[in-house]
């Protein structure tokens, strides 16, 4: 499957942790403010001159010196957010925000305080459940950080500027949506490693600036017809993923993918947040529902239900659930989400992998024996 | 000074034993005996925990006088318990439920419900036969459970998935102590087909709000217990267990500021084992409450008379992290050849113990309180601090020379934080030992492996021998943790 040849443009602003755009929004004197988890409303980080960076290791060679401090037994998203702190490349960052979401990002948290503390941090205590308390709790840790970047940076996040911020954030989410939604043609318009490249580039770049590369992306899609030939299409559901190779070695392999149901993807996360009543209400409540990750503990029906209704929406041929190696939940999920979804007659492939880039060949063959058993 | 026991020592020693025997025949009589067969070849761990004598008996060996018989009585008493809640678990009433092990039990005891705390078995059975948690391992492992998660969660979940925990139509976890635990058990509620509440403890609990949230959480499941069970709350019913609990924890209390004599006189099992069962599977309960005013009594018998429970302490220790399940003996072992005492565990240092019971708030809340700032809670999940600076808390309170930290390679949690806490070690002199292994699962580190991490330790670091072989005055020792000599432990 070729990709289109401007997709270059995508990967050049994933190469480094602070891509251009970040570089020129600071240059207009904007702060980033870097963030962890999907459980960070982006909305509230947008406030004012602020931009949110969800943070990524981009190249990472090796963790030595996070070994050392976090173990070899933490996930390596963590480890390698730490040794590039180490190293400094977020200290112009205006801060961090933090989630105690799980057992490894609250011990990258401890260790970050330890050894780079950011210049302004805060972690948000985000429940494990939904409903009425845990909404009010939410809401309320929201306003605390409002309140506390306020203070902090001199922004209003709060009220008509938070109201503008939820509907800047939306026009953006259906711009991305608008092209998500090309990969459920037959032939698709774009490829998953092209989509990949777009989705994480809005996480990591200011949005206005990277609006006209998004739009240009989806005008020169249409123009550009069906994309293909593929085997396969393929889901791809899991955690953390800003590794660009891993969906490039699918598709190299004639799996195309055209869901990303993980935490760094498109689904269901791009839906809109709700734009009457409350912003930091609605923002909460979005937050808290949008987000699928099996941290929640009540959810777990609907998460193996949204990869169903996914699957068929999209017509994926199988699931691949992928996970970074240690991650509690997904380790312990993968296992309960295989078996559900293989009694309900989906092809399901679970793989480990790590943060960065690696084992390419193992990949490649998992790959061809998974489309293979498929009979594709 | 010498432990070696006398003629009285083996007559306590068979009273005991004969305790033990009659529990088990209690059992055999409350089933009887076709029902009891049965049971025996529906959950095979039955026959893993008629080896309470062994464990008395390698608990006893090498001890003498009162620390001996506390040592006997924590293993009679465990038994006796134990078989009242198997009863009630193999007759599995409609009152019967499965609580995870950081709900608070008295609540749904308050109700009138039989809770069976779900990782009961995997603390116990370790405890028992070193190899007794592989099956288990093995059977969660085979059913796609990732080899890295805590192996006290795979054991547990290996019980489920074997058939082998008695089922429950209803359940209640939370999200403590660590992700894979609270992630567990979406596979016990489908295992059992289970209606499951679960109670969501917040990370900042510091502070009204938390307490005041949780508050609302153990509400919230007290209101889902009525619809769920037949259990109804009983305020006066709860009173009196939290009564009854802040008894057993001022007696606790009065246990450890005794324990902080040096030499102490007493230590290690029925202190820490006698605080994990009592505090976690029979709080309130007044069985448990004479349990620990035995042990106070015969600790206080020593103090007055002077008596050591180790005759040869040499050095005072801390075990942080749960105990290490499948080496029962390693204290007893550590006690003769180094004259190491284990003055205390993390698990039994709770800085929150007593609850206010004047109306169903306070009490509700000082339970939340318990758990939200209990030594699980707070090490596993609150920020560094909270693991840290109670180390160092415990360290001067206990008067202790040396600090042990079983460094279980399935606690993520606490693994990610040991090199801050060496860190911390070193700048403070205290002398710090990681014993690198595997809670439940001794193919992971045998016995061997962990006395040769120890054996290191108190050589390069405490600078001495086994059996009291000098090799550094105690005051030389002090001054000789360097980062250096921790480091060349940690690096083997």
């Amino acid at each position: 499957m070729n990709q289109y040849a401007g997709i270059s443009l995508f990967d050049d602003l994933l190469a480094e942790p602070l891509n251009r755009l970040a570089e020129q929004a600071m240059g207009e004197g904007r702060v980033p403010v870097g963030y962890t988890c999907s459980y960070v409303p982006e909305t509230l980080l947008s406030a004012g001159k602020l931009f949110p960076v969800r943070l990524r290791a981009p190249g990472i060679a090796g963790t030595e010196m996070a070994d050392t401090y976090m173990s070899n037994v933490i996930c390596s998203y963590t480890k390698s957010l730490l040794e590039f702190a180490i190293g400094g490349a977020y200290d112009r960052l205006g801060g961090v925000v933090f989630t105690a979401n799980c057992d490894h990002m609250r011990r990258l948290m401890d260790n970050l305080e330890y050894l780079r503390k950011p210049a302004f941090s805060h972690t948000l205590d985000v429940p494990h459940k939904r409903g009425g308390p845990a909404l009010d709790w939410f809401t309320e840790e929201l306003k605390m950080l409002a309140d506390k970047m306020s203070a902090h940076f001199g922004v209003s996040a709060a009220g008509d500027d938070l109201a503008a911020a939820i509907r800047s954030r939306n026009a953006f989410a259906e711009a991305l949506r608008a092209i998500g939604d090309l990969r459920k043609l037959d032939p698709p318009l774009i490829t998953g490693g092209e989509f990949h490249r777009v989705m994480i580039a809005s996480l990591v770049s200011p949005k206005d600036l990277l609006m006209p590369l998004v739009e240009d992306f989806r005008r020169r899609a249409v123009e550009r017809g069906g994309v293909g030939p593929y085997r396969a299409r393929i889901m791809v559901a899991g955690g953390e993923l800003d590794d660009l190779s891993f969906i490039d070695v699918i598709e190299s392999q004639g799996g195309l993918v055209v869901a990303d149901r993980f935490c760094t993807g498109s689904l269901p996360g791009l839906e809109p947040v709700p734009e009457s009543g409350d912003p930091l209400r609605a923002i909460a409540q979005h937050t808290l529902y949008k987000v699928l990750c099996p941290r929640m503990m009540e959810e777990f029906d609907e998460r193996e239900e949204a990869i169903r209704q996914t699957a068929l929406e999209y017509r994926a041929d199988g699931v691949i659930i992928q996970a970074i190696k240690f991650c509690d939940t997904w380790g312990v999920e993968g296992s309960t989400l295989t078996a559900a979804l293989r009694s309900a007659g989906i092809p399901v492939l679970r793989l480990e992998r790590e943060y960065r880039h690696g084992g390419e060949g193992q990949l490649r063959t998992r790959v061809q024996a998974f489309i293979e058993s498929m009979g594709k | 000074m010498n432990n070696r026991p006398t003629v009285i020592d083996y007559l306590i020693h068979a009273k005991y034993f004969v305790q033990i025997l009659l529990s088990f025949t209690m059992l055999a009589l409350r089933r009887g005996p076709v029902s009891l067969l049965r049971d025996m070849r529906r959950y095979p761990w039955l026959f893993t925990l008629l080896r309470a004598p062994l464990l008395m008996g390698r608990l006893a060996a090498g001890r003498a006088g009162l620390y001996r018989e506390a040592n006997e009585l924590l293993i009679s008493f465990i038994v006796r318990r134990m078989v009242g809640l198997l009863v009630r678990a193999l007759e599995r009433g409609d009152t019967f439920i499965l609580h995870q092990e950081m709900v608070p039990p008295e609540i749904s005891t308050a109700m009138g419900l039989s809770v069976w705390p779900a990782e009961l078995l995997s603390i116990l059975l370790p405890l028992l036969d070193s190899h007794a948690a592989e099956e288990y391992i093995d059977c969660s492992e085979n059913e796609g459970i990732p080899p890295d998660i805590c192996s006290h969660v795979k054991m547990t979940l290996g019980i489920v998935l074997s058939g082998q925990m008695p089922p429950s139509s209803v359940i209640v976890s939370s999200n403590l102590p660590c992700d894979g635990n609270m992630t567990g058990y979406e596979i016990t509620r489908r295992w059992n087909n289970a209606s499951i509440y679960r109670l969501d403890i917040p990370f900042n609990f510091y502070d009204d709000r938390a307490a005041e949230y949780f508050a609302g959480e153990l509400r919230r499941m007290i209101a889902w217990l009525e619809e769920n069970t037949p259990g109804r709350m009983d305020w006066e019913r709860l009173k009196q267990i939290c009564e009854e609990r802040n008894r057993m924890a001022e007696i606790e209390i009065e246990l450890w500021e005794m324990i902080s004599a040096r030499p102490a006189p007493m230590a290690a099992e029925p202190v820490y084992l006698g605080h994990l069962w009592s505090f976690n599977a029979d709080p309130g309960r007044p069985e448990a409450t004479r349990f620990f005013r035995r042990i106070a009594d015969m600790t206080r018998r020593n103090l007055e008379a002077g008596v050591r429970a180790v005759p040869n302490e040499r050095f005072r220790a801390v075990l942080w992290n749960p105990p290490l399940l499948h080496f029962s003996e390693l204290f007893r072992w550590a006690e003769e050849a180094y004259g190491i005492t284990l003055v205390i565990d993390s698990m039994t240092y709770n800085s929150q113990p007593l609850i206010d019971t004047a109306t169903p708030d306070t009490m509700l809340r000082d339970l939340g309180k318990i758990i939200m700032q209990g030594p699980m809670a707070r090490h596993t999940r609150g920020p560094a601090e909270n693991y840290i600076d109670d180390i160092f808390r415990i360290y001067h309170r206990f008067d202790l020379d040396m600090v042990w930290v079983a460094g279980h390679i399935g606690c993520k949690n606490t693994m990610a934080l040991n090199q801050m806490l060496r860190e911390a070690c070193r700048e403070k002199g205290v002398p710090l030992l990681i014993i690198e292994y595997d809670l439940s699962d001794q193919r992971i580190c045998s016995h061997e492996g962990i006395i040769r991490q120890i054996d290191h330790f108190m050589q390069n670091v405490m600078k001495v021998g086994r059996n009291g072989k000098e090799h550094a005055t105690r005051e030389a020792v002090a001054s000789n943790v360097t980062a250096d000599a921790c480091a060349s432990h940690l690096e083997e």
